[in-house]
């Protein structure tokens, strides 16, 4: 039980955290904000409570660390969004936030063993293609600065890739567990295995799926997540870095060559390149945001300005100085507001949560269930990757969210199931063998 | 006049969380100090990057949950469809004076070898002439298995269950 405890021990910091961030905020902006709005942050800080005493319960061997790294991030995400926009926003965000944590305990009692999911592996394939192709469907997907990403219910904006990524990696897990062995034997030819065409053929495919979702989403950024996700279990089943090089060579010739032909890609690297260029700044869908983003963040400096601080908006009007700043440009407004610190800290946690995935992948006891834990926390690195790059330009800008953090229902709710299925594989790798 | 107190509050923010970070960082390294161990005490496989090749567990034990490792028979002559070999003990297939006896022209007389260790059980073709297939693809080295695997030898054919 030393583990759990310490896992409640951890929650404290998550307090701390959030009471302070939502104090600060409160006193900058007292004026604009009501005081039933600090109340979620009490609430958020009781489910955190609730969800460790069901962990407790049901999965008692499970990683300690986990849980409370994923609580700081939303923590960090609420006190920012709370920043932002603390009318409506915080709420909306605070209800996802709840909902996101049932999912994530019906997730784990519905499975425990999580094993079942291989049974099931085309079906979430081919659930999670169809979720992919969704927002290209007319009348149902919502077409933004270029790329199809959401579609539009009444009532809610719906994010597919982001459940889509959870399905594609148990898919590729369960499909290179029984394939591995066949991909990792072959001719040796000028010193390289190159495997059977047979077994290389699936793997071409789902290159070629990777590119297929590039012209047909439009976005480098969730195709970037998907391909890294494919790679690094690749990587994993076979154990040859040559794969790795190989797959990276093609996914940049191939974007390489939609860059130069497709011209709404073409738009978005020369915004990358050239963001002050007063005629992309001035440009619509041009790199006006990218552009402020980078002052945002150069006002930070090494402590910040201090919560509420960063402009958003035109002083004295309602005209926005940085675009989307919850979602797109979250972690341009956290280091505006508390610098390379904070921002520092904050992909330090990552790099934590994402350390523990691939500690439970080591200590896991079945192929699968490393496969599985290498893969999800694989697609969270890119992820983070992907969107922190492109606000701070190492990367082509992709709105894709920031994980646990950036505003939004479907991302939580499946960044939630994604750590459900972590805490499970841990949870089995870790038990005592004695009752395993 | 609220400044000091707002600033104060974000250097306690950032405070606070650098003592959490470096908090998890130091209680990770212990972690990995602990000679590789988890909660359990199952030891990490050294000497392959991935370590995935080394799934076996000679300590594992068995446990609660049913685990029956078998060999259901899908068609080989001189069986019966349908019917379950224990895997418990070592099972050496073949043509010889073998636990499994096949009756197949293309079985070697010592083909291939199912030992269970702890909870994995593992298929080890026995440098048969014709080869050992696990889910249609030819075995070399040891494999685990996983419940549903298709071994075949020749024209007989096995699923392995638990």
């Amino acid at each position: 039980m030393r583990a759990r405890n310490w896992e409640l021990i951890s929650l404290v910091p998550a307090a701390l955290l959030v009471s302070a961030g939502f104090a600060a905020v409160y006193i900058q902006r007292a004026n604009q904000l009501e005081t039933v709005s600090l109340i979620y942050g009490a609430v958020f800080l009781g489910l955190c409570l609730g969800a460790h005493i069901f962990i407790r319960v049901t999965l008692p061997h499970a990683d300690p660390f986990i849980f409370p790294l994923v609580a700081v991030l939303a923590c960090y995400g609420l006190v920012m969004i709370y920043r932002i926009d603390g009318a409506t926003e915080a709420r909306v965000q605070a209800q996802w936030f709840v909902i996101g944590l049932l999912l994530f305990a019906a997730t784990i009692v519905w499975f425990r063993d999580y094993r079942r999911l291989e049974n099931y592996r085309y079906l979430i394939m081919t659930g999670s293609v169809v979720l992919l192709l969704l927002p290209r469907v007319p009348g149902l997907g919502v077409y933004s600065g270029g790329a199809y990403l959401a579609i539009h219910l009444p009532g809610i904006t719906f994010q597919p890739p982001e459940f889509a990524k959870v399905g594609v990696v148990i898919f590729l897990s369960s499909y290179l567990r029984d394939h591995r062995q066949a991909l990792a034997s072959g001719r040796r030819i000028l010193g390289y295995r190159i495997p059977p065409l047979k077994h290389l053929g699936p793997l071409l495919a789902l290159w070629g799926a990777a590119m297929l979702a590039l012209v047909v989403i439009g976005d480098i950024g969730s195709s970037l997540m998907f391909y890294g996700a494919l790679l690094a279990i690749v990587y994993v089943a076979t154990d040859r870095i040559s794969f790795v090089i190989f797959g990276m060579l093609a996914f940049g010739l191939g974007s390489w060559f939609l860059a130069t032909h497709i011209p709404h890609i073409d738009a978005r690297i020369q915004d990358w390149l050239h963001p002050f260029n007063p005629a992309l700044y001035s440009a619509p869908l041009g790199s006006y945001q990218l552009a402020n983003a980078q002052f945002a963040m150069a006002a930070g400096g090494l402590f910040g300005q201090g919560f509420g601080q960063t402009l958003l908006y035109i002083p004295g009007t309602t005209n926005a100085l940085i675009p989307f700043p919850s979602t797109d440009m979250i972690f341009s407004v956290i280091t505006g507001d508390l610098g390379l610190f904070g921002a520092a800290g904050l992909l330090v946690t990552y790099l934590l949560f994402i350390s523990r995935g691939f500690k439970a992948a080591m200590l896991a006891r079945d192929s699968f269930s490393k496969l599985l834990a290498v893969g999800l926390s694989t697609v969270i690195a890119v992820q983070v990757f992907v969107i922190v790059g492109g606000v701070a330009r190492v990367i082509p800008f992709t709105g894709v969210p920031l994980p646990f953090v950036a505003y939004g229902g479907s991302s939580i709710l499946a960044n939630f199931v994604l750590v459900a299925l972590l805490l499970l594989i841990s949870d089995r790798a870790r038990r005592p063998l004695s009752d395993a | 006049m609220l400044q000091p107190v707002s600033v104060g509050l974000k250097l306690g923010f950032l405070i606070v969380l650098y003592l959490f970070l470096v908090w998890v960082a130091a209680s990770t390294l212990f972690d990995l100090r602990r000679g590789l161990r988890g909660g359990g005490g199952s030891t990490v496989p050294v000497g392959e990057a991935t370590s995935i090749h080394q799934t076996v567990d000679p300590m594992a034990l068995l446990g609660d949950e049913e685990f029956e490792p078998r060999l259901v028979v899908e068609h080989a002559s001189g069986h019966e469809p349908g019917v379950a070999y224990d895997l418990m003990e070592p099972v050496t297939l073949g043509r010889g004076d073998v636990e499994l006896k096949l009756e197949d022209p293309f079985a070697s007389t010592r083909h291939a070898s199912i030992t269970r260790h702890g909870r994995t059980l593992v298929l080890e073709d026995l440098g048969s002439t014709n080869g050992t297939y696990l889910n249609g693809e030819p075995v070399s080295g040891p494999q685990p298995l996983h419940v549903g695997d298709r071994i075949r030898i020749g024209d007989s054919e096995f699923t392995y269950l638990q």
